[in-house]
C-alpha cells in the first residue's frame, strides 16, 4: 500500500520514436487508476514502466519513498496481471498462485495460507490441481490475479485484464475487481481501451492520446468537464455530437449558429464568463458538443424548448430499452458517416420513427460543450486560464471593472482602451481590492474561486479555504496583459528563463580523496583511529561533466550528468543541443559567469528585476531586495541544481 | 433445372474417398522405396550364404554369425614398415570404433546442447547492440560448408597436437566449435514463447536465470529434444573431418571411417562374409539413433506450452 509519483517521465525508444510524453502525476494509497486510450496511446508503456518492464528515459518514479528508476522488478513491490494471463503451463493453479512466495522463501505453511485464501478470494479452491490448459479464459484470468493478489504488493497493475474474456464475463470479472479492490485496499493502476471499464472502475481515470496526457480526473468530471474534443469524443457512448458553428455575442445573449444548416439557438452571455471573448465575435470557427441524451425528440419537451434544431432522420439502431435515432442536421447529409453535421439522438423505446422524416430537437444548452477547432481545446473550461476584461488605461492608471489601479513604473503603456487578461492564479488572496466570493469549488486539489467585482464575475485559484462573502484581494502586476486591436502593448514577465547550450566531459587531473573503502583498509592496516589519521588525497585523472551555458561552462554534479547519461546513452548525449530553462529567481549575479549587458531595471513595485541581454536574447534576473542595481557587463550564475535541462531537439525534459 | 443441379455436384464423400485412396497409394509407393534399402541391409546382415551379392532377395541360410564375428575381431595389423597402414588380414577392431564415436557423439551433443540453448535463449530474449548483425553474422557464416575450413582445421590442430592419437578430442572440439550456428531452430522455438511469461516471472520474484531454469526449460522440452538429436547425429555419421584426423591410426577410427575402410579393404570377391558384416556393422550402427528416437520421440511431439496464454 503505497503513494506513487511521476514526475515527468518519459518513453523514447532507440529509434526516436517518443512513447509517453512528459508524464506527471501523484496517485493517492488505495485509489484506483484507470489508464485509458486507443491503441498506441503509451497507456500500457506506463504501465510497464512502472513495472520495471521498461526502462524510464528520463523522468522520476517513486513508489512510496522510494526513487524506483533504477529497480528491479522484483524489487519494486507490484504484482502485474497481463492480459493473455501468463500462467506458467507447466505448472499447477496452486504452483502457479505459490511460484511468487517460493521465490521469496516463505515458509510452507505460509504459503499454504495464503494461496488457500487467495483461492477462496476467487472461487478457485476446487481448480488447485489442474493445469492452466484444463481451465476457461476467466478461470485462468482469475488465477492470474490470485498469483498478483497472493504477494501482497504495494501496487497492483493490470494490463487489460479483462479483453480477451467474452462481454458477460468481462462485466462479471469488472465486478469482482472492484470488490477486490475494495477488499484488498492496495492501489490498482488498471489500463484498459474499453472507456465503459474505465468508468465503472476507476477512482480517477488518465485519458491518453499519442503518448499525451489528455486529462486526469474523476469519471464523472471527464463526463460533464472533458477538457478537450478527444476527451469529450473518447468518454461516453455514444459518442458525443460535434457540429461546427460560431458565436455571437448581442447584448446578454450569445447566439449559437450552426454550419451547414439555418439552425440558430440563443443562451445567456453568463455561460461564457470564463471563455475568451475573441471567440464571441461571429467569426471564430468553433465545434459544439452535445451528447446524445442532451437532444431530446420527446414532443412536450421540443414544444417547450426554445433551442430547437432540425434533424433529418437517416436510420435508427434499436437496443431494447432505448433507441439510437441518427440524422443529419443538413437536409442534404445522410446521417452515416462521420460528419460535422451527423446527429444522434437518445430516444425512448416506445416512439416509432421512420428514416427520412423531418423532425425537430429540443437541445439541453446546459450541457452544452465547446471547443477552439484549431486546438480541439475546451472554451468553456472547468478552470479557466485568464479572465478577460475591458479596461483603459491613462496617464499610466489601468481602469477595469470600477477599479483604478496605478501601473508599476516596469510596465509602460500609452493611454487606450482595451482587453486585459489576468491569468487566474495571478489574483491573491489579501490586498485592498474588495470582491464578494460567490462560490468555492475543489477541482483538481486546488480551489476554484468565482469573485464578483464591479458587478461581474472573475475566477481565481487559491489553495486556501474560502468562505463566501467579503474578502481582499490584490493582483500580481507582472503578470498582466493588455490587448488593443488584438496586439498585445503590454506582455507579462515571462516566468521562464531559457538558455541555450551543450553538455561535455572532460578529464582533469586533479586532487582526490580517498574511498571511504580505501581509508577503512588503511586504517586497519595502521591500526589508527580515524580522527588521528588524516584524509589522504591522491593526484588522479578524474572526468568531470560540464553544462555549457550560452557559451559558459559550469560544473554538474555526477547524478545529474547520469541522468542525462541514462536518458540518451553515452553515444549520442554529448553532441545533442540542450535547452537550460529556470525561473528569474534562480538567477544571481556573479563574479564569473554568463556575459551580458545589464540593459534596464523593470520596477513592479513590490520586486525589481533586471533586464539582461544575452547576445539577441532578454532575460528577467530578480534583484535582492536592497542590493544595488547592477548596470553595464554583468556576469550571470544560474542555480544550477534548479535548472531544468531539455534535450533540445526532441524536446524531452531530463532533469 | 433439378437434374441439371444433381448433374453438377458430386457427393463430397466419394470425392474424398477417392483422394485418400490416391493419397494412400502415393504413400505406399513412397514407403516402399524408402524402406528398401533398410529391409535389404537387415536381410544381409543375417545371411548364412558367403558371396559378395545372391540373386535373390530373402537369405536361404538365416544367421548371427555375421554379428559375432563382427566383435570378435580384435586390433588390426600394421604393416612391417610402419609408414602406410596397408591391409593385410581383414582384422578390424570394431567395437572400439564404436566406443569411440559413441564417446565423441555423448560429450558433443552435451555441450552442443547446453551451448545452442543458451545461444538461442540470449538471442531470443536479450536485447543487446550488434544482436542483429551477429545473428546474420551467425547465420551466413553456418551456411559455409564445414569442409570449406576443413585444411585450416585439421593444420591449426596439428598444431596444438590435437590430431592423430589425440584425435578424440580433436573431433570433439571440431564438433563443438560451430555449434551455436544451430541457435536458428531453437530460437524460433523460444520466440514462440510468449515473452509475458518472463515479465510475469520477473515480477515474481525471479532473476534471469531463474526464469531460464523454472519457466523457459520446462517448456522446450520438444525443442531440446531435437537438439540433442541433431547434435548426436553430426558426430555419430561425420566421416570427413574423423578420417583426415585420425588418418593411419585406425585405433581411434569412428565407425564411419571404420566402415568406409572395410568394404574398401575386404574386397567383396576374396572374403567371403565381408559383406554381410558390413551390413550387420550398418545395423548397429543405426541402433543408437533408433534408441534415442524412440525415447525422446514422446516429448517431441508433445507441445507442452498449452494454456499459458490465450491462444
Amino acid at each position: 500500500m503505497a503513494n506513487l509519483s511521476l514526475k515527468h517521465i518519459y518513453k523514447v525508444y532507440p529509434n526516436g520514436v517518443k512513447a509517453v510524453n512528459d508524464f506527471t502525476m501523484d496517485i493517492e494509497d488505495k485509489e484506483f487508476i484507470v489508464f485509458v486510450g486507443p491503441s498506441g496511446c503509451g497507456k500500457s508503456t506506463t504501465l510497464r514502466m512502472i513495472a520495471g518492464l521498461e526502462d524510464i528515459t528520463a523522468g522520476e518514479l517513486t513508489i512510496g519513498d522510494l526513487v524506483v528508476n533504477d529497480m528491479e522488478p522484483k524489487d519494486r513491490d507490484i504484482a502485474m496481471v497481463f492480459q493473455n494471463y501468463a500462467l506458467y503451463p507447466h505448472m499447477t493453479v496452486y504452483e502457479n498462485i505459490a511460484f511468487g512466495l517460493k521465490l521469496r522463501k516463505m515458509p510452507r505453511e505460509e504459503v499454504n495460507r495464503r494461496v488457500l485464501e487467495a483461492a477462496e478470494i476467487l472461487g478457485i479452491t476446487d481448480y488447485l490441481g489442474r493445469k492452466p490448459k484444463e481451465m476457461s479464459g476467466g478461470q485462468r484470468q482469475r488465477v492470474s490475479l490470485g498469483r498478483a493478489i497472493v504477494r501482497e504488493p504495494k501496487v497492483m497493475l493490470l494490463d487489460e485484464p479483462l479483453s480477451n474474456l467474452d462481454a458477460k464475463l468481462r462485466t462479471q470479472m469488472r465486478t469482482e475487481i472492484a470488490k477486490l479492490h475494495n477488499k484488498l485496499g492496495t492501489t490498482f493502476i488498471y489500463v484498459t481501451h474499453d472507456q465503459i471499464e474505465a468508468m465503472t472502475m476507476g477512482t480517477r481515470i488518465v485519458v491518453m492520446k499519442d503518448g499525451y496526457v489528455q486529462q486526469i480526473d474523476t469519471p464523472k468530471n471527464l463526463y460533464n468537464y472533458p477538457g478537450n474534443k478527444f476527451v469529450a469524443g473518447f468518454i461516453g457512448t455514444p459518442q458525443m455530437n460535434f457540429f461546427e458553428g460560431t458565436l455571437k455575442k448581442t447584448g446578454d445573449n450569445v447566439e449559437i449558429a450552426f454550419k451547414n444548416t439555418d439552425s440558430r439557438v440563443t443562451v445567456p452571455y453568463s455561460y461564457f464568463y470564463k471563455t475568451r471573448p475573441s471567440y464571441l465575435n461571429g467569426k471564430a470557427e468553433v465545434i459544439i458538443g452535445l451528447r446524445a441524451e442532451d437532444l431530446s425528440l420527446d414532443r412536450d419537451e421540443v414544444e417547450k424548448s426554445n433551442a430547437k434544431i432540425k434533424v433529418k432522420i437517416s436510420h435508427k439502431e434499436e437496443l431494447g430499452n432505448e433507441t439510437l435515432v441518427y440524422g443529419d442536421i443538413n437536409m442534404e447529409g445522410d446521417g452515416f458517416g462521420d460528419s460535422p453535421t451527423r446527429v444522434i439522438i437518445k430516444s425512448t423505446a416506445e416512439v416509432e420513427y421512420v428514416p427520412g422524416d423531418v423532425v425537430e430537437a429540443a437541445l439541453n444548452l446546459d450541457r452544452v460543450h465547446l471547443f477552439d477547432s484549431k486546438t480541439e481545446v475546451s472554451i468553456l473550461p472547468r478552470v479557466p486560464e485568464f479572465n478577460y476584461l475591458d479596461c483603459s488605461v491613462k496617464g499610466g492608471v489601468l481602469s477595469f471593472l470600477g477599479q483604478n489601479l496605478k501601473l508599476p513604473s516596469a510596465i509602460q503603456c500609452e493611454d487606450c482602451t482595451g482587453e486585459l487578461l489576468i491569468p487566474t492564479n495571478a489574483i491573491k488572496l489579501g490586498g485592498t481590492i474588495a470582491a464578494n466570493v460567490i462560490s468555492s469549488e475543489t477541482v483538481c486539489g486546488q480551489k476554484l474561486l468565482a469573485l464578483e467585482l464591479g458587478g461581474r464575475r472573475i475566477y481565481a485559484t487559491t489553495d486556501q479555504d474560502v468562505t463566501e462573502g467579503f474578502v481582499n484581494i490584490s493582483i500580481d502586476m507582472k503578470r498582466l496583459t493588455i490587448l488593443k486591436d488584438d496586439e498585445e502593448i503590454v506582455q507579462p514577465l515571462p516566468e521562464i528563463v531559457s538558455f541555450d547550450g551543450s553538455f561535455k566531459k572532460i578529464k582533469v587531473v586533479d586532487d582526490v580523496p580517498e574511498t571511504e573503502e580505501e581509508r577503512a583498509k588503511r586504517l586497519a592496516k595502521k591500526n589508527a583511529s580515524p580522527e588521528e589519521e588524516p584524509v589522504l588525497t591522491k593526484r588522479k585523472k578524474v572526468v568531470r561533466f560540464l553544462l555549457n551555458i550560452e557559451g559558459t561552462d559550469f560544473p554538474v554534479s555526477e547524478e545529474i550528468a547520469q541522468k542525462l547519461i541514462t536518458a540518451l546513452t553515452v553515444k549520442r548525449v554529448f553532441d545533442k543541443a540542450y535547452r537550460y530553462e529556470c525561473t528569474p529567481y534562480d538567477i544571481k549575479f556573479a563574479d564569473a559567469g554568463i556575459e551580458a549587458e545589464c540593459v534596464g531595471i523593470a520596477d513592479y513595485g513590490a520586486e525589481k528585476f533586471a533586464k539582461c541581454k544575452v547576445g539577441e536574447k532578454e532575460i528577467y534576473v530578480k534583484l535582492c531586495d536592497g542590493a544595488p542595481e547592477p548596470a553595464g557587463k554583468v556576469y550571470l550564475a544560474p542555480e544550477i541544481e534548479k535548472l531544468s535541462i531539455i534535450q533540445a531537439d526532441m524536446d524531452i525534459r531530463l532533469v | 433445372m433439378a437434374t441439371k443441379t444433381k448433374k453438377k455436384y458430386r457427393s463430397k464423400k466419394a470425392v474424398e474417398r477417392g483422394t485418400n485412396i490416391a493419397i494412400y497409394i502415393i504413400l505406399v509407393i513412397i514407403s516402399v522405396v524408402w524402406l528398401f534399402p533398410y529391409l535389404f541391409l537387415i536381410l544381409q546382415s543375417l545371411r548364412g550364404e558367403p558371396g559378395a551379392t545372391t540373386n535373390y532377395f530373402f537369405p536361404k541360410q538365416w544367421t548371427f554369425g555375421n554379428y559375432i564375428r563382427l566383435f570378435q575381431n580384435k586390433g588390426i595389423k600394421m604393416a612391417n614398415d610402419g609408414s602406410t597402414f596397408v591391409a593385410t588380414t581383414g582384422q578390424y577392431n570394431f567395437l572400439r570404433w564404436y566406443g569411440n564415436t559413441l564417446l565423441i557423439a555423448i560429450v558433443v551433443t552435451v555441450v552442443q546442447t547446453v551451448i545452442v540453448v543458451a545461444t538461442s535463449y540470449a538471442l531470443s530474449r536479450l536485447r543487446f547492440r550488434m544482436r542483429k548483425p551477429l545473428m546474420n553474422l551467425m547465420l551466413i557464416l553456418g551456411m559455409f560448408p564445414g569442409i570449406m575450413s576443413m585444411t585450416a582445421l585439421y593444420f591449426l590442430l596439428e598444431l596444438i597436437g590435437l590430431t592423430q592419437k589425440m584425435s578424440i578430442l580433436g573431433l570433439i572440439l571440431v564438433y563443438v566449435g560451430s555449434s551455436c550456428m544451430g541457435y536458428y531452430v531453437c530460437k524460433g522455438f523460444f520466440d514462440t514463447i510468449p515473452r509475458s511469461l518472463d515479465e510475469a516471472a520477473r515480477i515474481d520474484g525471479a532473476n534471469r536465470q531463474t526464469v531460464f531454469f523454472k519457466v523457459i526449460l520446462p517448456l522446450s522440452k520438444p525443442i531440446i529434444i531435437y537438439t540433442i538429436l541433431t547434435a548426436f547425429l553430426g558426430p555419430w555419421g561425420d566421416y570427413m573431418f574423423a578420417s583426415l584426423l585420425t588418418m593411419g591410426q585406425p585405433d581411434y577410427w569412428n565407425v564411419a571411417v571404420g566402415l568406409r575402410d572395410m568394404i574398401q579393404r575386404e574386397s567383396l570377391a576374396n572374403w567371403q562374409d565381408g559383406f554381410q558384416r558390413f551390413c550387420a556393422a550398418a545395423v548397429i550402427v543405426s541402433l543408437p539413433i533408433t534408441i534415442l528416437f524412440f525415447i525422446l520421440q514422446r516429448y517431441y511431439v508433445e507441445g507442452v506450452t498449452g494454456g499459458s496464454v490465450k491462444g
